[in-house]
């Protein structure tokens, strides 16, 4: 494969040779992040946004 | 399109995730009724303000039952009326307009906080709670002397309201 | 396709002129960085009151020279030098007509001079030039013109860049009638034409309204409508300095983990969904804007978070890719693998570095992208705490590392250390990771962003996550650590070009995993892709920028001119500050009389 391999990727080296890889490190890496972002969000949104003084109402 | 399994896992996730913020957001707009400044005053011409009914004299005033109406001119580079005197556990709508060029209405650590743009009055209404003095500061470039330009909003029980005139001066 | 030869040949092998005209983006990318760190910590020195060197009024000066610089010049040669390596070299071709090249070349840089001298002027006295209308621009704040018409020149080069591209391309199409786009290729195209489209609301604002403004050809404009008009450009331009390295972690950086990227069709679809989202957003940027309405904005919001998706969906597929090379380098384990990745390698660990920061600027660009949210962290320096940790950590940090992968193959000299560039990327991490951490605890507090000093005479801030002076030190060290490893990453690249032409550099990139024959025909379809996007900007913005002028008609209602560039009114502002607090309306009435 040279510098081209994307313009005349043979499809054979592609979906032949690799059997089905299963990421599952990163799936629970990706999960991590999911909870950390949730748990962030209800935080700022719920207890710091909707808890403070001077509440904007209109 | 193959696709793997773990990554439609994913993907559905991120669907949920999206549709939790949209969730959230829709939630403080309906629950606890925050809502946005929005074009719900006409536009005014920034050259004329001493002429205007509202804005010549920049001041809070009653409208109603525990209703205030605070006029509020931001120019480069101070606010007023300053402090603006508003009483406690009231509901005060905020007018603010600009004389020159776009400025920022901030409440330092309060959800109170719009833009002011020259040619719009920027309406926003809060709900007070017990005595308290915040800052007041301009939260968006406006030229040179930007880092100068603060207030105070003055939160006071209603009997000081009153006995200071209730003009918010 | 001779491996055996084409190993052998980099990237500057075969195509000499092309690694030339790389080579020049990437230097005046790296000269305005440079110019950006010296302005960077000049401001985070005098904002937090470590050491103030220059009169606040000039703070202004420096923050339009950080901004402009970094934003539009770092990033933006940055892209046009490496979309030319990835066009040349994913089509394997070289360039159709290399005067072109150097005519878009040569006009992004004359337009950059013509900004960047019109901002540096504002710190001479004696010039009666300034543009310190920092890098939004907002009218009424009125620069000198050659500070737009610099802007408007910059853009026009980068325009016939994107034609450049497009006209490679189609060349290569006509040689290749049956062949998928190549990924690279396919990533630039789709990412050019988010910039036709974005790039033309803020070149019409600039031509129609700024510059005859700035000359007094109109006498007034509508501030809502150019401030509109430039979110219209100010959103999907993050994107444009995304892009480059989103292309980077897609194609590169699988690589150089030991592995390749897991889904070509997915990368795709990434870049596809940036072309069709990016653009019919910018409203979330006025969500506290009076003038619009709130449904227009709550629109944007629903556009905004759906943009999510992409990145989303890039975390996975990245790091899908870099656990498919830790595994090919024997990695076990559920996270295990971790360990068995080239960690020293300064390319990979400052885009890994980069890619977490990004992760952690998601969830400040959720806040951000939320209506009512706003009105806790807008225009706070929560704001600016944002975006370094993704313009200025995800893209510069990015840009940086691949340097120490790319300027090999595009000059045949490896790099001088290898081990600077790993502690300067580390370096960069750790700086960011206080400053950035500070910043978006002082906005809670409400701090705001764009201010000499953030310390006001009336009232004290709320303490919170640590009192606001404990965190302004935190953000002085935070500075301090990223323009040390700007230095250090300047002084790196300098010390290589010093270095020796060698062979024997060469690297290819492998294909990926589930190649682009996996991916729907219709994915190539740029025109189709076009329409769309353009079908959604219209319904994004054309009943907001109808209502905009209904409102106040095309050139404002009534609204005054306010240069920034006569020195003598900055001078007479500045100095009526003082007596301004006991007498606010009369004496700016004056001083409007002055600068009328």
């Amino acid at each position: 494969m040279g510098q081209n391999e994307t313009a005349h990727a043979p499809t054979d080296d592609v979906s032949g040779e690799t059997e089905e890889f299963d990421p599952i490190g990163t799936l629970t890496l990706i999960a991590i992040y999911f909870v950390i972002l949730v748990l962030s969000w209800v935080y700022i949104y719920y207890i710091e946004f909707l808890g403070r003084d001077l509440i904007v109402v209109g | 399109m193959h696709i793997h399994a773990y990554e439609k896992i994913w993907l559905a996730a991120s669907v949920l995730l999206i549709l939790f913020l949209l969730g959230s957001v829709t939630y403080g707009a309906v629950g606890p009724g925050v809502a946005m400044v929005s074009d719900t005053e006409p536009t005014i011409d920034p050259g004329a303000l001493d002429e205007d009914e509202r804005f010549s004299e920049p001041r809070v005033e009653q409208v109603g039952e525990n209703e205030y109406a605070a006029y509020v001119v931001a120019r480069q580079f101070g606010f007023q009326p300053d402090p603006i005197v508003v009483p406690a556990n009231s509901t005060v709508t905020f007018y603010v307009t600009s004389a020159d060029v776009i400025h920022g209405f901030e409440v330092a650590g309060t959800n109170l906080n719009t833009m002011v743009v020259p040619g719009e009055v920027s309406e926003i209404t809060v709900k007070t709670d017990e005595p308290a003095e915040y800052g007041l500061i301009c939260n968006e470039y406006c030229g040179a002397g930007h880092h100068v330009m603060e207030g105070k909003v003055n939160v006071v029980s209603q009997a000081e309201f009153e006995s200071s005139g209730g003009d918010g001066e | 396709m001779s491996e055996a030869i084409e190993a052998e040949q980099t990237f500057a092998d075969k195509f000499p002129e092309e690694a030339r005209i790389v080579r020049a983006a990437l230097l005046s990318s790296f000269f305005a960085l440079a110019l950006g760190a010296i302005f960077g910590i000049i401001q985070t020195l005098h904002r937090t009151d470590v050491a103030r060197i220059i009169p606040s009024t000039d703070y202004y000066t420096v923050l339009t020279a950080h901004g402009v610089f970094m934003v539009i010049s770092f990033t933006i040669f940055f892209l046009v030098g490496l979309f030319t390596w990835a066009v040349v070299r994913s089509l394997d071709r070289p360039l159709l007509n290399t005067k072109i090249t150097w005519t878009w070349y040569g006009l992004m840089a004359a337009g950059m001079t013509m900004t960047g001298v019109s901002i540096l002027a504002g710190f001479v006295d004696s010039i009666d030039m300034s543009a310190d209308v920092l890098f939004t621009f907002y009218a009424p704040l009125q620069a000198h013109p050659m500070f737009y018409a610099g802007l408007a020149v910059f853009i026009v080069g980068s325009w016939i860049a994107g034609a450049d591209f497009f006209r490679t391309w189609l060349a290569w199409k006509r040689e290749h009638p049956d062949e998928r786009i190549p990924l690279q290729t396919f990533m630039v195209l789709t990412t050019m034409a988010m910039w036709y489209i974005a790039s033309s609301a803020v070149a019409a604002s600039v031509l129609i309204f700024l510059l005859p403004w700035s000359l007094g050809l109109i006498d007034q404009v509508n501030p809502t409508l150019t401030r509109t008009l430039f979110w219209f450009f100010g959103h999907p331009v993050v994107y444009f300095w995304l892009m480059p390295a989103y292309l980077l972690w897609y194609t590169v950086l699988p690589k150089i983990a030991g592995g390749r990227l897991f889904s070509d069709p997915l990368a795709r679809v990434v870049f596809v969904l940036f072309l069709l989202l990016s653009t019919p957003v910018g409203i979330h940027h006025q969500y506290l804007d009076p003038g619009i309405a709130e449904g227009f904005k709550f629109i944007s919001m629903t556009n905004t978070m759906f943009l999510l998706l992409p990145s989303l969906l890039t975390a996975f597929t990245v790091v899908a890719s870099v656990e498919y090379g830790a595994r090919q380098r024997g990695g076990s384990g559920l996270l295990g693998w971790l360990t068995d990745l080239p960690w020293r390698d300064p390319a990979f660990t400052g885009m890994m570095l980069a890619g977490l920061m990004f992760a952690a600027g998601g969830f400040s660009g959720m806040v951000n992208a939320g209506m009512n949210i706003n009105y806790m962290i807008h225009n706070t320096i929560w704001v600016p705490g944002h975006f370094h940790l993704t313009v200025g950590t995800a893209v510069a940090l990015t840009f940086m590392a691949a340097t120490y992968w790319l300027w090999p193959q595009i000059s045949n000299k490896p790099i001088y250390s290898r081990p600077i560039g790993l502690f300067q990327v580390v370096l960069w991490f750790i700086g960011m990771a206080l400053m950035s951490n500070a910043m978006h605890a002082q906005g809670i507090m409400g701090v705001p962003r764009r201010t000499a000093e953030p310390e006001y005479s009336g009232f004290d801030y709320p303490t919170m996550f640590g009192g606001f002076e404990e965190l302004n030190i935190q953000i002085a060290i935070g500075g301090t650590l990223l323009f040390v490893s700007t230095v250090l990453f300047i002084g790196n690249l300098v010390l290589t070009m010093g270095n020796p032409k060698v062979s024997g550099l060469a690297e290819s990139l492998p294909p990926a995993l589930s190649g682009p024959d996996d991916a729907p025909r219709v994915l190539d379809s740029l025109r189709l892709w076009v329409g769309i996007a353009l079908t959604l900007v219209v319904l994004a913005y054309a009943l907001p920028l109808a209502a905009i002028i209904n409102r106040g008609g095309l050139l404002g209602p009534g609204v005054g001119t306010y240069p920034v560039w006569l020195v003598s009114t900055l001078d007479a502002l500045a100095g009526a500050v003082t007596p301004l607090v006991g007498a606010v309306g009369d004496a700016a009435a004056s001083l409007a009389e002055v600068v009328r």
